[in-house]
């Protein structure tokens, strides 16, 4: 499957967030769970379309490997993108917030854009951090916020998509160096590396994908 | 790709429900009659595997008859059967198929699910399946499931991955051949996956992995490292003008992740691993490659480094003799640069401390003498390793005298002693050094590195391996001792007393020494980071037991530069507002910790040799100064880094920075006592058109709007605070009771960009109390600025600025003078007013109509903010009496309490001030209730100046008297409790 860009993307957060379900559901549409399933997975791509381009997102989960920091490491400095995912039913899993973005800072390349998403936005009875302290920490640190339902599949397209578009847009300014892969970004085997703006292969119109996997 | 539902669309007699039994039943009929994939039937297929993962997890959780038809049907050889096939379109096939595999791995819950599916043998023909791993999305999904199956490994599923009969282990054995992959997150998977794998505690697996892919797969991670640095020392050499500097970041973080990926292994504490793995690090990359490095270049080195290359060929061909026919490493091709030797050498040290690895390699480092190198490098570990057993024996034999042989092998050493005498502290010097030599090849590469004569390079670099070696917990302190710490000697001189020894490197400190003197010159080459790194390290080296050990020749030393960087910044200190916003901002940027060094060695950007442009991206500390304002800001740095140094050696605290005591600050929803304040009532209009009536209130330091309380008359709650110094006050064209105030941020140095506290328009009653209003603000902008200029001229010795040391900073330093002055309240002489610059006396001529501004008194009372109001009391009585340029006001305030507009040119908002219920001729303008914290009195007397006798500050007290500086001296002891939450306006 050609594509003008190649986009890898982490999904960061404590356990139990909603990571790789999130993960399952923008790159497995089909997963909406009517029952009380609860299903993910840990790796996912998936084709969207920016601009008329044709752009694949990679996304790699890295729950359980925590403990070995040559990993976190890596997976940091490999990603053009992040999704930073607290539970917006567990206090802790916000207070925790800081702790991950320092670790991101540290280890990813300064142009990583990183997404603030404050999942099961479902659970409203159960809510326990407020939507405008969502807001307000990613004003702080200067994210993009939303509040998505892996469950429903509320906003969960608009947070990956919309952080590809921000991705996108940084290489149009040629912020991002997209000729070295290490920052997470690469180029597709028929674009050139000198003519970024060659039409998308596929072009099939509307800035969101059509749902492929 | 096909997410088409119009597969299911043709009636197959679907069941409704797609989480049942029935309906796995349907999509095993799917799969039984659509064996053979093809162009027509690949996306039903794919859509029959995605139901599949959900359905089972579905069952998993919910009806175990699911999983049981599953199993009794062996679906999973319908998987085996599909990914075997190579026709059109299977890899989309096979795509899916690994993600619901991924899928099912990864959700399943129950235990004897997961035992069942991996029992029969399946996923391992999986795992051994050729899939066409050139299709990018195969190798990923291919590699997430591998990495998926590793997280499940446990003692117990361990035995379906690995087969202890036939010694076969597909799962790693087929994931490290992708160890190195281009792909950088098929990579990462790897290395998780054999971490995941080591981590299982598992005797005869690990026996496996140890006999049967040790080996090869060590000196495969072994050899790529040398690979890479051999590229990284290329790219080094090749851009001096910092061209290529993204592919350099590259290769250091690359070899970062090696190191720590190393380090977890290592950290495992797997004994047979470890020992396989720093046998091959320390054999053919850590010694042949990065230590030897380091003598290189020595002219002496030369013939010993065809020697060396024999002898590591020869290890080489040992060693190649192992399984697997391991690569070799092409150490005989060269070495690198010592730049890069360096830096390496210290990621090394920073990263790792399994000990049996850097004890070894700080050894070798630090006690190699030349007759051993000579003999080659594989020499170099046997002598260690004699060395470890000698002391071994000798710790045995001889307890009283443990360090001897150490000492005689390391008496060549430059060794200066201290000899202190428990009892009485006496310090004496008892010998001095010897001049090194070039016996420890290694050590004196290091010490010559250190050379800042040209620039400071490689200084860099040996800094911080040092740094990195004296600081790793794997190191002992008998390898370091003496080198890269004070060493510490207990002579039994009679039976009660006990000599304490104390020695350091004096030919270290001479170095580092050298370079703290070089960078407080004007036009040195010497960077920041290297300054702070160097007298980082000479503070480690000369602190024993909680002080410092210095020489006298040395501590004189160290006072030179310090008042050699006093001098150099004297050259900036300049009246331009600038000045003072860089030295607060600098100081505000230091404080937030000191330097990294673990940080600063990942930085690629210091490879490349010293650049003074800004136009690299290369961070300030990192380069040289470019232009005038960076070689003042760098002046600033070299003060405060210095001055730091010589406080901490001395074991001072800091008591005259920051130039804002925050502690001495008026608080958001503070509650204040406003009776007799100067108080403009105003309407601030925001931005978004939100308004609110505030009263404003102008304190010597703070602009201050308060609301009324509701609980007490009279008293205000401070709603917002901000800064004088930091306020910017524009007059509005048409309408002339309104001024524009923004108040920015104070520096806090976290944030680039200073959004504004405040940005509003406030609305007066008059244009007479917004003209007040405007020139209050003004001149209070002045002043905070003067009063800290002044203060900054006195940290810097400025001559004429005023006169003796004061003790009147903004800050919490004062708490320690003002104790003593009581006692001088009555001899106090009278003000002597223009003396210092800035001062409000002049400003009055320039601008009358502000006499109330002009008050010298009040002026003085800026530093004080703390207890501003204790002290006003004299003062106040002073001024009635004895200015006349006062006294009307301190007339009209003392008879006329609540007189609302007072006579003579005062501005009328110029509120009379008196103690209504005081007992003192002067109350407090404003009591804060210090709501959450009690006050803090004599605390600070203590770090104020524990040196100072009540004496000495009485002399200082009087000196100061001169100078209107004064005014809080003559403090009350009894107000103590109160001064603390007591401000005063302006």
């Amino acid at each position: 499957m050609s594509y003008a860009y190649l986009f890898k993307y982490i999904i960061i957060g404590d356990t139990g967030v909603g990571k790789s379900c999130l993960l399952l559901q923008f790159t497995d549409k089909r997963f909406q769970p009517v029952h009380d399933l609860t299903i993910g997975v840990e790796f996912g791509a998936r084709m969207i379309t920016i601009d008329s381009k044709q752009i694949k997102l990679q996304i790699w989960d890295t729950a359980g490997q925590e403990a070995f920091r040559s990993i976190t490491r890596s997976y940091y400095r490999g990603a053009a993108g992040a999704l930073l995912v607290y539970d917006i039913t567990r206090r802790e899993t916000f207070n925790h917030l800081t702790t991950w973005l320092d670790d991101a800072r540290q280890h990813s390349n300064s142009n990583m854009v990183i997404m603030l998403i404050g999942n099961k936005s479902d659970l409203e009875s159960r809510r326990e951090v407020k939507k405008e302290e969502g807001e307000a920490f990613a004003r702080e640190h200067g994210l993009v916020f939303m509040e998505t339902s892996a469950k429903t599949a509320a906003n969960v397209e608009e947070a990956f998509i919309n952080t590809a578009k921000e991705i996108y847009e940084k290489i149009q300014e040629g912020v991002f160096d997209i000729n070295n892969e290490a920052n997470g970004i690469k180029i597709g085997p028929q674009h050139s590396p000198t003519n970024p703006s060659l039409p998308g292969a596929g072009g099939s119109g509307g800035s969101q994908g059509s749902g492929c996997c | 790709m096909f997410r088409s539902r119009s597969w299911f669309g043709g009636g197959w007699g679907r069941p409704k429900n797609p989480h049942s039994l029935e309906h796995l039943k349907y999509l095993y009929n799917v799969l039984s009659r659509n064996q053979t994939v093809s162009e027509h039937n690949r996306g039903l297929l794919v859509e029959t595997l995605r139901s599949i993962a959900e359905i089972l997890i579905w069952g998993d959780q919910n009806d175990s008859s699911v999983f049981d038809f599953f199993l009794e049907k062996n679906m999973l050889s319908f998987f085996l059967k599909i990914m075997r096939q190579r026709s059109g379109g299977s890899s989309f096939v096979c795509v899916q198929l690994l993600q619901t595999l991924n899928i099912l791995f990864e959700n399943i819950r129950n235990e004897t699910s997961l035992y069942y599916l991996l029992s029969n043998n399946h996923v391992n023909s999986i795992i051994v399946h050729k899939f066409d791993f050139s299709d990018e999305e195969v190798m990923a999904y291919y590699i997430s499931f591998l990495k998926t199956l590793s997280l499940k490994l446990n003692a117990h599923t361990i035995h379906f991955f690995y087969n202890e009969h036939t010694n076969d282990f597909p799962l790693y054995t087929e994931a490290i051949k992708f160890f190195n992959h281009p792909e950088s997150m098929v990579r990462i998977a790897v290395r998780t996956l054999t971490l995941n794998v080591y981590k299982v505690e598992d005797a005869s697996m690990l026996a496996f992995i140890r006999d049967r892919t040790a080996a090869p797969y060590f000196s495969n991670i072994v050899w790529f490292i040398g690979k890479h640095i051999m590229e990284l020392d290329a790219c080094v050499r090749n851009d001096a003008d910092h061209q290529s500097h993204n592919r350099l970041s590259d290769l250091v973080a690359e070899h970062l992740d090696h190191l720590h990926y190393l380090n977890d292994i290592l950290c495992l504490n797997i004994t047979d691993l470890n020992h396989v793995l720093t046998d091959h690090l320390l054999h053919k990359l850590l010694i042949p490659l990065y230590i030897c490095s380091l003598a290189a270049s020595t002219s002496a080195a030369q013939t010993t480094r065809r020697r060396t290359t024999d002898a590591v060929a020869k290890m080489l061909a040992q060693h190649s003799a192992t399984p697997d026919g391991s690569p070799k490493m092409e150490t005989g091709n060269g070495k690198v640069s010592c730049v890069v030797a360096l830096f390496l050498l210290s990621q090394v040290f920073l990263i790792i401390s399994h000990s049996p690895l850097v004890q070894t390699l700080a050894w070798i480092v630090l006690k190699t003498d030349r007759s051993i190198f000579e003999k080659g490098v594989d020499k170099l570990l046997q002598y260690y390793e004699n060395d470890v057993k000698r002391r071994e024996s000798s710790t045995t034999e001889d307890s009283a005298t443990p360090n001897t042989d150490i000492d005689s092998k390391s008496s060549t050493e430059s060794i200066s002693e201290l000899r202190s005498n428990v009892t009485d502290e006496e310090k004496q010097r008892l010998a001095t050094e010897t001049p090194s030599t070039g016996e420890h090849p290694f050590l004196d590469a290091v010490y010559g590195a250190l050379d800042c004569a040209e620039n400071d390079y490689v200084a860099l670099f040996a800094l911080s391996l040092f740094y990195a070696m004296a600081n790793n917990k794997g190191v002992t302190a008998d390898v370091i001792e003496q080198v890269l710490r004070p060493k510490k000697t207990f002579t039994p001189k009679t039976p009660s007393q006990k000599d304490v020894k104390y020695t350091y490197n004096v030919h270290l400190v001479d170095k580092l020494l050298n370079i703290a003197a070089c960078s407080c010159q004007p036009s040195c080459r010497v960077r920041l980071v290297t300054l702070e790194l160097a007298l980082k390290l000479f503070v480690q080296l000369v602190t024993c037991d909680g002080k410092n050990i210095l020489l006298d020749g040395h501590a004189a030393l160290i006072d030179a530069a310090k008042t050699q960087s006093t001098a150099l910044l004297r050259n900036f200190y300049k009246s331009e507002e600038i000045f003072l916003d860089m030295f607060e901002h600098e100081y505000c940027d230091m404080s937030k910790g000191s330097l990294n060094v673990e940080w600063l060695c990942m930085d690629s950007a210091i490879l490349l040799p010293p650049t003074g442009t800004p136009m690299t991206g290369i961070d300030f500390t990192k380069r040289l100064p470019c232009g005038e304002v960076e070689r003042a800001k760098r002046a600033i740095r070299v003060f405060f880094l210095v001055r730091n140094a010589v406080l901490t050696l001395n074991g001072e605290l800091e008591t005259q920075l920051p130039l804002t005591n925050p502690q001495s600050c008026v608080q958001i929803d503070q509650a204040l006592d406003l009776n007799n304040s100067d108080l403009i009532a105003c309407t601030v209009t925001w931005k978004d058109g939100t308004k609110m009536r505030r009263f404003l209130v102008i304190d010597v330091l703070q602009l201050i709007l308060v609301e009324p309380d509701t609980k007490r008359l009279g008293w205000g709650v401070a709603k917002l605070v901000g800064f004088l110094q930091d306020i910017e006050v524009t007059g509005d064209k048409d309408d002339s009771r309104c001024l524009h105030i923004t108040i920015h941020r104070p520096i806090s140095g976290a944030t680039a960009n200073r959004v504004p506290l405040l940005n509003a328009k406030f609305v007066f009653d008059d244009n007479i109390r917004c003209m007040a209003a405007k020139q209050r603000l003004s001149k209070g902008r002045l002043k905070a600025r003067q009063k800290k200029m002044q203060h900054i001229a006195r940290l810097l010795d400025i001559p004429g600025q005023s006169g003796p040391p004061s003790p009147a900073f903004v800050g919490s330093g004062l708490y320690a003078s003002r104790n003593p002055g009581r006692g001088l309240r009555e001899t106090r002489p009278l003000f002597c007013p223009n003396k210092v610059p800035g001062f409000a006396a002049p400003r009055r001529e320039s601008s009358p109509g502000i006499i109330h501004r002009a008050d010298p008194a009040k002026h003085a009372r800026d530093g004080v903010s703390p207890n501003r109001l204790a002290n006003l009391k004299k003062e106040e009585r002073d001024k009635s009496r004895s200015r006349d340029s006062s006294s009307s006001r301190a007339k009209s305030r003392e008879g006329s309490p609540r007189m609302p507009r007072p006579r003579s040119e005062e501005i009328p908002l110029e509120l009379i001030k008196k103690a209504s219920n005081s007992c003192l001729d002067m109350a407090p303008k404003i009591s804060i209730v210090p709501r959450p914290q009690t006050p803090k009195i004599e605390v600070a007397s203590t770090s104020g100046g524990p040196t100072t006798s009540s004496q000495s500050q009485a002399e200082t007290a009087k000196e100061l008297a001169v100078s209107e500086e004064t005014s809080f001296i003559a403090d009350e002891l009894r107000g103590a409790s109160k001064k603390k939450g007591l401000i005063e306006t302006i």
